[in-house]
């Protein structure tokens, strides 16, 4: 009952400090409309392509280019042809046109600004493909002429090669990612108040009281502890709420499962905010150790900005940043349904936490008082 | 019967030794003064009875009990006063108490009427929905007060319950001393106002470098200084006292100087009062009035510590 007693009170105290609650709830929120909205950019997964204009100049006497400019218009490339003394090359550089076609018995030869624009790629795709069924008519004609029309009718015309994205529609938008990535680092930050649970009653001077009570130092450290978990786990819970119903973002499909590995980071939060401050002799130890760790992991666990596929020692470190595993788990969870992601976590987690709470405990138990 | 009693009580902390095979009891319905120096060891010696120390040797018996081997039982009977304030801003005046007294094992109506008690008690009913951070200093020593004994313990220790407040809540809180003395309280009181302990406390100790250099009644401590006497000489303006030279003159043991009261203990066999009155009208100091005194607990403490229990 003391247990109980002593958590409720935390829990109780935690929510009438103004501070706590904009930090907890405030921070997160504001954070994530900021930077989910300021670089939306960033995670957009399509490109738009304008309409691609391109001179041509046709010497042969065929009609199949005509055919397949005709075509090509209805995918938005606009054809023009040569007249007078313009010169193609010359109107490509200068930027009047995406590219300059000449067409001669010999073949095709294409003329683009940039190889690796999206337009000239598309235009030297296109081209390509034609020469390709020209080529392939041009050798059914020398043997089998009658089959022509029937190796090119529109029946069998298939696509031989389907393109389908592995995840359809699934990769985060970046108020999504932010969510994710703001609510773990919050999590984090969350050992900020955990390393002051029993400091504070030394500064307070209310240790002396509650030792002098009939309550076991073990009751007062899991009273302690608990209204921690639960107060941080409360206001975890509402910034979850509040960016799924305002902000829209996607929590998936399992927000039992992705509550759970979120409270196994509020353990570990907690408990090495308590662990930390039972290590260090100074009254700012904590503050600035746990600063500095949670700035750290944050910046290398892309909370601030997304990181992809980081290299070398890079990825050492952002290995290294337990938002990282949090992170890559709760993305896996909501937008793979790979459920077998929250093992990391969980276990990284619950290991840490089960470590910094005996360091903590070991430490109380050879203290005079709390 | 003793409600608390110590036996060759020792605590070091590292080389130094802060209480030194001390032995003492406190009988039932006593207010038990403690005086001693800082430093002395009166602090080691409360924490290490209200539970809040360990002792490297020695036992601590609460109403005949161990204290180890029953330490739940010793701190049920319990109720500290720290010397700092142990109170919760963020708290108002009524779960200040009812938090405290909860871990008691109060709970429902009992614990509410217990709280509400104690709020009377302490004369606070008015503020309990209030929060400390908008209290007096005197009403925050009140509430310390209140959440130590909502849980009617039989043995209050108060360490330094007055320091930093107005006159009115210092008579606030003696007055609620001897309340709780009358209502079957034993107490512990230690205090840097000799006045406040010789105004209130049955039996006194003196603590010096960790041992009890002297116990017994007013009297009795009193009664252990016979060849030295108190002179009290009132002047005009004290600043230009020399207390060295003073100090010089034959029969002189002791001199404080207390704003314009010139407080000299001397020996009663050495007639040196004409010296003294001499050396100060040498000095030009107009002389208002003089008195002999009997010596006082003041005097106790300085003659046998050396030193005024202000001393830092």
């Amino acid at each position: 009952m003391n247990i109980i007693n002593i958590a409720w009170k935390g829990i109780k105290t935690d929510f009438r400090d103004t501070r706590t609650l904009v930090f907890m709830l405030a921070f997160p929120i504001v954070l994530m409309l900021v930077l989910g909205t300021a670089l939306s950019n960033t995670f957009t997964t399509s490109l738009p392509v304008d309409d691609i204009d391109v001179l041509y100049k046709d010497t042969t006497m065929g009609e199949y280019f005509g055919h397949f400019i005709s075509e090509a218009e209805k995918s938005g490339l606009h054809f023009k042809k040569v007249t007078g003394f313009i010169d193609g090359e010359k109107e490509v550089k200068q930027g009047n046109y995406d590219g300059y076609v000449e067409v001669t018995d010999q073949g095709i030869q294409l003329f683009v600004n940039n190889g690796t624009s999206i337009e000239g790629t598309i235009l030297e795709g296109m081209l390509s493909s034609f020469v390709d069924q020209y080529n392939i008519a041009s050798e059914i004609i020398k043997v089998a002429p009658e089959r022509l029309e029937s190796a090119f009718t529109h029946e069998n015309s298939v696509n031989f090669i389907k393109e389908t994205s592995l995840l359809p529609d699934q990769q985060p938008g970046s108020m999504d990612y932010y969510a994710i990535v703001i609510t773990t680092m919050i999590i984090l930050y969350g050992a900020m108040s955990a390393s002051s649970l029993i400091t504070s009653e030394r500064v307070r001077r209310t240790a002396e009281r509650l030792i002098a009570s009939p309550v076991r130092k073990s009751e007062i450290f899991i009273g302690k502890v608990l209204g921690s978990l639960v107060s941080n786990s409360l206001c975890i819970l509402l910034v979850i709420l509040f960016s799924k119903l305002i902000f829209k973002a996607n929590w998936g499909e399992h927000p039992g499962l992705v509550f759970l590995v979120l409270l196994t980071e509020v353990v570990f939060a907690v408990s090495l905010g308590i662990g930390v401050s039972f290590l260090t002799k100074t009254s700012a130890g904590p503050t600035v150790i746990i600063m500095l760790f949670v700035q750290l992991s944050s910046f290398f666990g892309g909370a601030y900005f997304k990181i992809d596929n980081p290299e070398g020692i890079f990825k050492l470190i952002t290995d290294l940043s337990p938002l990282t595993w949090m992170n890559t788990a709760l993305i896996k969870i909501i937008y793979a349904n790979d459920f077998a992601a929250a093992i990391p976590a969980l276990t990284i987690n619950l290991a840490g936490a089960l470590i910094f709470l005996l360091v903590s405990i070991i430490s109380l138990q050879r203290r005079e008082g709390l | 019967m003793n409600v608390l009693e110590i036996k060759n009580l020792t605590k070091k902390f590292a080389d130094f030794i802060a209480v030194d095979n001390m032995s003492l009891s406190v009988a039932e319905g006593e207010i038990f003064g403690f005086l001693g120096a800082n430093g002395a060891g009166k602090s080691t010696t409360i924490n290490m009875i209200a539970g809040l120390l360990r002792s490297n040797d020695g036992e601590i018996y609460i109403l005949g009990k161990n204290s180890t081997k029953h330490s739940r039982f010793a701190k049920m009977n319990i109720g500290m006063v720290p010397q700092d304030l142990a109170i919760y801003e963020d708290m108002t005046a009524y779960e200040n108490v009812k938090f405290f007294a909860g871990l008691y094992g109060l709970r429902g109506a009992e614990l509410h009427e217990r709280v509400v008690e104690a709020l009377e008690f302490v004369g606070l009913e008015d503020k309990h929905k209030s929060y400390p951070k908008s209290f007096s200093g005197g009403m925050k020593r009140r509430l310390n007060i209140a959440c130590a004994i909502a849980h009617r313990p039989k043995l209050i220790i108060m360490d330094e319950p007055t320091v930093g407040i107005d006159p009115q809540s210092r008579n606030y809180i003696l007055t609620s001393v001897r309340k709780l003395n009358e209502m079957g309280c034993t107490i512990i009181y230690t205090s840097h106002y000799m006045e406040e302990v010789e105004e209130i406390c049955s039996h006194i100790a003196i603590i010096d470098h960790g041992k009890i250099i002297a116990e017994g009644t007013k009297e009795q401590l009193k009664s252990i200084i016979t060849n030295t006497k108190d002179v009290w000489i009132e002047v005009k303006s004290a600043e230009k006292v020399d207390v060295a030279a003073l100090k010089s003159i034959n029969g002189v043991e002791a001199i404080s100087v207390d704003e314009n009261m010139i407080k000299i203990n001397s020996d009663t066999g050495v007639n040196n009062l004409n010296k003294i009155i001499e050396h100060l009208m040498s000095c030009q100091m107009e002389i208002r009035s003089l008195q002999e005194k009997a010596p006082n607990l003041e005097t106790v403490f300085l003659t046998l510590t050396g030193r005024n229990l202000r001393d830092q």
